[in-house]
């Protein structure tokens, strides 16, 4: 693998040089939040040094909130032929790397999901590096260094970036910046000393004191615990969490036809397992009726049914759910009522 | 002889303005009277045909008097499919924003003494349902453009139209929104029946639920974060109330008990 070295002093030519590859993407300001947005100006090109927790993960730009899946009339069917941009997702962290990761093994083992797919073809991910906040923990889930699932990482080594190219798709993006002068192939002595204190810097950032031992055993352990009840009472069923969080992929498809023609569309849209309907079946027989079994389910997933299949949960550490629940139901709260479940 | 689904579009006590949003969809008007024979619409036709058999029937306003009971009687039997359209039809919206409290006949005495109403007698607003059997529902105060005429196109092919029992958060999420609750905000979109494409909170201001509340609405668990957010009890369910209609007396009798 090949490492290069990059100063910020060039982050508009860097800019300059993503641009022609495709549509740039970035973490842009949201309110008191961000968002993953199309940057048009350089101006709103920056290499953060906050964590830049979007409210929407990266899922949004490979398979969007809403979108017609297929086209239909009376005869046929039709995948929509909308052109896909080339997009480049620009200041992804490592937890959002790792939830690409996921989603990939998700989408593409075994079923590949077209959607997902030529969405993700046209992905280029080019990571950077971050300082954790109070929510972050994705070095209690191992997603806090990633070595696989980018195009292009920049690492902040303090006085440069430490650029790694994880792909030949990075290595063209690598190659023009390098004729551009951009990216220095001349790597300082020291790097070595300085890429130790960097991970040192990032393990030192964390202060979440969230604590995941144990857990997915205690998820096992405790399937009839009455916590599961308690916290049923106080959920709102906004869904809210399953949207935010970067691993949930649940979706919904409805048909929709056109007032007075012959055609419809088949949308696809997020759904979400905490709403009721979404375990209903034929004969309305819904077996997850209760909002308790729901969150049950959902925390099932994320700490223990994912290692069955693909050898790690599908926590990645990111915080969205810390954040976003109004009544305080998240990753570190269950784990703290498995902790003292007998304790209540 | 046209082999078009008949349609007609009638109206009770309310403000009109569901029919004014169907009308309001200029782009698909020409659809519409293409894909339907309407026979009636309130308020976009004169030389209505009341009595005219309709394939479907859309209801909008709440039942105010006898004569409007027996009005709706009358549209169910000539009727095939009988459609709730909009809030007030479907669950009396802001006009019941007191229903069930058991003091209406004292306010109808205070506003309007002992006059005799040409109308019929009146009694507090009630959903259509009360009366007569109801097929489908288009909610909304008003109804939403695409929900509306997805509705409409489904009914118009033969079917019921079908929405997914997700409250408003569903589709404030998906517009990325900051979550208003966690602002200390007082917002009904966890309570409320999603559909509306979450225009409100997308525009920075709390739901106030005028798509009426959601099966399972969490009203206790959201009273205690609002409590805990220095909302006083009395403002919160006066809240729920605006467009809570029969709906919130009906499902959530346990609620006035705090």
């Amino acid at each position: 693998m090949r490492v290069v070295k990059f100063e910020k002093k060039n982050t508009e030519k860097l800019f300059d040089v993503l641009s022609r590859f495709g549509e740039v993407w970035s973490p842009m300001e949201k309110g008191e939040s961000y968002s993953y947005q199309k940057i048009e100006d350089s101006n709103n090109f920056i290499f953060h040094e906050e964590v830049t927790r979007t409210i929407l993960p990266e899922k949004k730009l490979l398979l969007p909130q809403k979108f017609p899946t297929l086209k239909f009339n009376s005869k046929k069917y039709e995948k929509p032929n909308e052109e896909i941009p080339t997009k480049i997702l620009f200041g992804i962290h490592n937890c959002g790397i790792s939830a690409l990761n996921i989603l990939d093994e998700f989408y593409t083992t075994d079923f590949v999901d077209a959607d997902y797919q030529q969405r993700r073809n046209k992905l280029i991910i080019v990571g950077v590096s971050c300082i954790a906040d109070e929510h972050c923990f994705c070095d209690k889930t191992n997603t806090n260094i990633v070595e696989k699932g980018y195009d292009i990482f920049f690492a902040d080594l303090c006085n440069y970036y430490l650029v790694w190219i994880g792909t030949s798709k990075g290595d063209d993006i690598i190659r023009m910046g390098e004729d551009m002068g951009i990216f220095d192939a001349n790597i300082p002595g020291d790097v070595t000393n300085k890429y130790a204190e960097y991970r040192k810097r990032n393990r030192e950032s964390y202060c979440n004191d969230i604590d995941l031992e144990g857990s997915t055993d205690l998820m096992e352990l405790s399937h009839d615990a009455e916590f599961w009840q308690e916290l049923g009472d106080i959920c709102l069923s906004c869904g809210q969490c399953t949207m935010v969080c970067p691993t949930c992929t649940c979706y919904n498809v409805i048909d929709e036809i056109d007032l007075n023609k012959d055609t419809g569309q088949r949308i696809r849209y997020w759904d979400s397992c905490l709403f009721k309907d979404f375990s209903l079946t034929a004969g309305d027989h819904n077996f997850r009726a209760a909002r308790s079994e729901r969150l049950k389910l959902w925390y099932t997933h994320k700490l223990k049914a994912f290692i069955g299949k693909f050898g790690a949960p599908s926590c990645v550490g990111c915080g969205r759910c810390i954040v976003t629940c109004p009544v305080d139901i998240n990753i570190k709260t269950v784990a703290e009522k498995l902790k003292k479940k007998r304790a209540l | 002889m046209s082999n078009k689904p008949t349609l007609g579009i009638f109206g009770f006590t309310g403000c009109a303005g569901c029919q004014l949003a169907l009308l309001n969809c200029e782009d698909q008007l020409i659809d519409l009277f293409e894909a339907a024979d309407i026979k009636v619409f309130y308020e976009a036709m004169s030389n209505n045909d009341d009595g005219a058999e309709v394939d479907i029937a859309l209801v909008e306003g709440s039942i105010n008097t006898d004569k409007q009971k027996e009005e709706l009687f009358h549209i169910r039997k000539k009727a095939k499919t009988l459609v709730a359209f909009g809030s007030c039809a479907s669950y009396g919206c802001v006009q019941a924003m007191a229903y069930g409290d058991g003091k209406w006949e004292e306010r109808f005495r205070k506003v309007y003494g002992d006059v005799e109403f040409a109308v019929g007698k009146a009694f507090e607003a009630q959903p259509i349902h009360k009366f007569v059997k109801v097929d489908a529902t288009i909610p909304g105060c008003s109804p939403a453009t695409h929900q509306m005429l997805t509705a409409i196109t489904k009914l118009l092919n033969g079917n019921l139209p079908v929405y997914t029992n997700a409250p408003v958060c569903l589709e404030c999420k998906l517009h990325e929104n900051e979550c208003l609750l966690n602002k200390g905000i007082l917002c009904l979109g966890p309570l409320t029946q999603g559909g509306c494409t979450a225009p409100c909170i997308s525009h920075n201001t709390p739901c106030v639920g005028c798509w009426g509340i959601i099966e399972e609405a969490n009203h206790s668990a959201e009273i205690e974060l609002l409590i805990e957010n220095g909302y006083k009890i009395e403002d919160i369910i006066r809240k729920f109330r605006i467009f809570g209609g029969s709906k919130i007396s009906e499902q959530y009798t346990k609620l006035w008990r705090l």
